[in-house]
């Protein structure tokens, strides 16, 4: 496709730039009603540039792959509000018809989570200044609720530049990629990345049994000849 | 003086942004202090010093699932307004934040979340809009979410120290260990209607059996052994490329 093509106007741009910290925001700061979800964020990426299917479509791969890093206290993990977003507009801007331009939108994706996830640590270091000195915010609790605020503004603010960052460089490379001849070294890769999808979702499922609740394989195996039937039949 | 309604409303409100100053000194002991400032400021209305030891006291470090924070906020509030003294507090806080954790990762993310997830992808397998099954994903979620935020807050604020009780309750138990076979079954039906929806949308019909067979297997062996699988799957998903990359020049 060529590149001037992609569906991406001044405006489009910073109406994303704007939902990026707002999605960035809703994963920790506020208000954490998983807006910030790759499912949620790639759909609304998608459906802002026509195409909420496509979005969804790479939101549910990159929910599964995501499923296996869950925010348990202070562990890392994906910022998945932005790098959703990112993915999903990069995927429903070059059409759908490439298998590899969903695999290149799922690893660019897979990619800004991870650097998102190195802003937050940098953030979170940002933090410790904002609450210091502790007597004085507390003599003055006026000044600790500008600095919590502020402190979810920043958040806000770092969402909206790494989708600013991320944003066309992703659309670029996965116009680049539907561009290239479909080999069946795209294939191969279209088949191992839906594969690591659905591993790294069953790496989710095996890990549910360290918190006391059970294995289950059978059941996992059962749902999945289920669907294969649903799948062929239905 | 006794927080009046509008002062709990404003400190439950708050415990949504209670991680904004999230940070790896006190973790969310800013945000704690920022949720219960409705409440101290009334309590300790007319007395300035100890209203200031009680915001120092909060804001020192804690941590739990921020959808429970509430009901340490609650609690503590109400060990605040019952003149419990500053030692007691401390060691009440500090017994809150293990079990706050626990049981909230346990519930929410580990459970609650995924299911809610993996039934809106079912959703859209099975022939949902796109935007119909995100809608039914956040608003089954966030139901649960804000009955536990509003459960925990109350339970807090009416149990004071005593708030242990409601966290032996047997559905914080129940409800995790009901939701993990259905998590596995969505995760199994997901992994396949999801590859079709994939293989469907490059006109790939006549790989589907055997690209999920290959799936399937490779999921067990996931399953299995879930570090070691996903590193291979991950290496073979960047290996691909380079190769197609090579090709691409040498030719």
């Amino acid at each position: 496709m060529p590149l001037g093509e992609i569906p991406l106007g001044t405006t489009t741009w910073l109406i994303l730039v704007a939902l990026g910290g707002v999605l960035a925001v809703d994963a920790v700061s506020w208000p954490q009603v998983m807006i910030s979800r790759p499912l949620v964020s790639a759909t609304v990426g998608g459906w802002v540039l026509g195409n909420a299917s496509a979005g969804f479509l790479v939101g549910a791969l990159l929910e599964l792959m995501s499923l296996r890093h869950p925010p348990f206290g202070a562990a890392r993990y994906p910022d998945t509000g932005p790098a959703g977003l990112v993915a999903g507009c990069s995927y429903a801007a070059v059409g759908t018809a490439s298998l590899g331009s969903l695999v290149a939108a799922i690893l660019v994706g897979w990619a800004v989570g991870w650097i998102g996830s190195v802003s937050v640590q940098l953030r979170r270091r940002g933090n410790e200044r904002l609450l210091r000195p502790e007597a004085e915010l507390a003599a003055r609790p006026e000044l600790l609720e500008r600095r919590q605020k502020a402190a979810v503004r920043l958040d806000a603010a770092r969402g909206a530049l790494l989708t600013a960052g991320f944003l066309v460089p992703a659309m670029l490379a996965a116009a680049w990629v539907v561009d290239q001849p479909e080999s069946m070294l795209a294939t191969v890769w279209g088949a191992a990345m839906l594969v690591t999808a659905l591993a790294a979702a069953a790496g989710a499922g095996g890990r549910t049994s360290s918190f006391g609740l059970g294995g289950w394989p059978l059941l996992f195996a059962g749902a999945a000849i289920g669907g294969l039937i649903v799948g062929i039949f239905g | 003086m006794k927080p009046l309604r509008q002062d709990l409303v404003a400190g439950w409100w708050r415990t949504f942004a209670v991680q904004g100053s999230w940070n790896y000194r006190t973790m969310i002991g800013g945000g704690m202090a920022f949720a219960m400032l409705p409440l101290l400021r009334r309590i300790y209305a007319g007395d300035p010093v100890r209203f200031s030891e009680a915001v120092r006291r909060h804001m020192g470090a804690f941590n739990a699932h921020p959808y429970l924070a509430g009901m340490a906020v609650g609690a503590l509030a109400r060990a605040e307004l019952d003149g419990e003294t500053p030692e007691r507090i401390e060691r009440f806080r500090s017994a809150l934040r293990g079990p706050l954790g626990t049981i909230g990762d346990r519930l929410v993310w580990a459970t609650w979340r995924p299911a809610c997830l993996l039934v809106a992808i079912a959703a859209f397998g099975m022939g949902f809009s796109p935007i119909g099954s995100v809608v039914l994903f956040l608003a089954t979620y966030n139901a649960g979410h804000i009955a536990i935020r509003v459960w925990g807050f109350l339970r807090g604020w009416r149990e004071g120290l005593g708030v242990s009780r409601a966290l032996h309750e047997r559905w914080l138990n129940a409800v995790p260990k009901a939701l993990a076979p259905v998590i596995l079954l969505l995760l199994g039906l997901d992994a396949v209607l999801l590859s079709r929806r994939v293989l469907d949308t490059v006109a790939w019909d006549g790989l589907f059996a055997g690209l999920t067979l290959v799936a399937a297997f490779v999921s067990l062996m996931a399953f299995r052994w879930p570090r070691r699988t996903g590193r291979i799957a991950i290496a073979l998903v960047i290996a691909i490329p380079l190769v197609w990359l090579g090709i691409a020049i040498l030719n």
